[in-house]
């Protein structure tokens, strides 16, 4: 206990814990603390449940070329988004096909993408780092995906 | 004087929407996460998606967290499963065999238990030097550096005689082991690093 150690043993303590505090990079600790942008955020989460890249690696053993779409669908309880990754922007079916608002975030911010009345929105351009999709309606519905990196 | 830092104080605090609150959980647990992650082999880039996970499910989790003093039990608890499912879905698509280290995946409550006091045992010293005047700081950090500076530069850089170093590096310490910092950790019994050498 600290009350006994004597002045090496505390030192030598000391050292050890400002050393493993100096061990962590600084994007580590900016990582957790910008998670607290989530605080009050009170969406559903979607987990990811296909991933068609995850098929293709297999396929890629039996067939040398293959120009499919990369496609992910997010499932929650409620709803799921149908993700197609095309040349220049990643398309997003919210199934059942409904009208909300689309937002994409990423660490350096929110933008929201133009959807229609069917819940099929267009993100321009592909988000290029880590991002997640939050898509809500004036109804209540509020549903926000993982970490997603194309 | 700073509040005392205790767990249940920052989490009822950042619950609240105290966003320095939440700083200071990170600030003070950051090293645990951390060293959890080394601890299996991952990219950078892997090590901050589970830094992200792992952060992300204890804001959501912040006003319902029963027992906010289990919080370090929690937080290694939910990043070893969060590196074990990176790493595992990085040898799948790397279609490499999906056997992991049994050191990695087989962790003893022993181990598990040891990683968590010496996470709260380093992070009351921090908060206990960090409550030390700034020339008990110095000193101290002079005395810790690598490689060691002589007592010459440390006379010099901190303008006090040779002769004053030690005693004044007794008093330093003093008063840290006084700290309020450090009295939580008499309860829960942490011990020396490598031993109870204090008995």
């Amino acid at each position: 206990m600290p009350n006994g150690w004597d002045d090496e043993q505390l030192l030598e303590a000391l050292g050890e814990a400002i050393r493993a505090r100096q061990a962590v990079p600084s994007w580590f600790v900016a990582t957790g603390k910008n998670a607290y942008a989530w605080h009050n955020i009170d969406a559903e989460l979607a987990q990811l449940t296909y991933d068609s890249q995850a098929d293709t690696e297999e396929l890629a053993l039996v067939r040398s070329e293959t120009a499919s779409i990369r496609a992910l669908t997010f499932t929650s309880a409620h709803l799921s988004l149908e993700l197609e990754v095309g040349k220049d922007a990643l398309f997003v079916q919210v199934m059942p096909p409904q009208a909300g608002i689309l937002e994409t975030h990423t660490k350096a911010g929110t933008t929201t993408s133009p959807g229609d009345e069917s819940g099929y929105f267009a993100v321009q351009p592909i988000p290029d780092s880590q991002f997640r999709l939050r898509f809500h309606t004036t109804g209540g519905t509020d549903v926000v995906t993982g970490w997603i990196t194309l | 004087m700073r509040d005392d830092p205790t767990v249940v104080a920052l989490v009822t605090r950042a619950a609240a929407g105290d966003q320095g609150a939440w700083d200071e959980i990170v600030d003070r647990y950051a090293p645990l996460v951390w060293s959890i992650c080394t601890g299996f082999r991952m990219s950078n880039h892997d090590i901050e998606d589970v830094a992200q996970n792992v952060w992300l499910l204890l804001v959501g989790q912040l006003g319902t967290l029963r027992e906010p003093a289990a919080l370090p039990g929690w937080l290694a608890t939910t990043t070893r499963r969060e590196c074990l499912r990176v790493v595992t879905a990085a040898r799948k698509s790397e279609r490499l065999g999906t056997e992991l280290d049994e050191a990695a995946q087989f962790v003893s409550d022993a181990v598990v238990d040891e990683e968590i006091l010496a996470a709260e045992r380093n992070a009351a010293l921090r908060a206990a030097f960090a409550d030390l005047p700034p020339r008990c700081q110095q000193l101290l950090s002079m005395l810790l550096s690598d490689p060691p500076r002589s007592y010459g530069t440390i006379s010099a850089t901190l303008d006090i005689p040779i002769g004053s170093i030690g005693p004044q590096r007794a008093r330093c310490l003093e008063r840290m082991r006084k700290s309020s910092a450090l009295a939580g950790l008499v309860e829960v019994g942490v011990n020396f690093p490598g031993g109870d050498r204090s008995a």
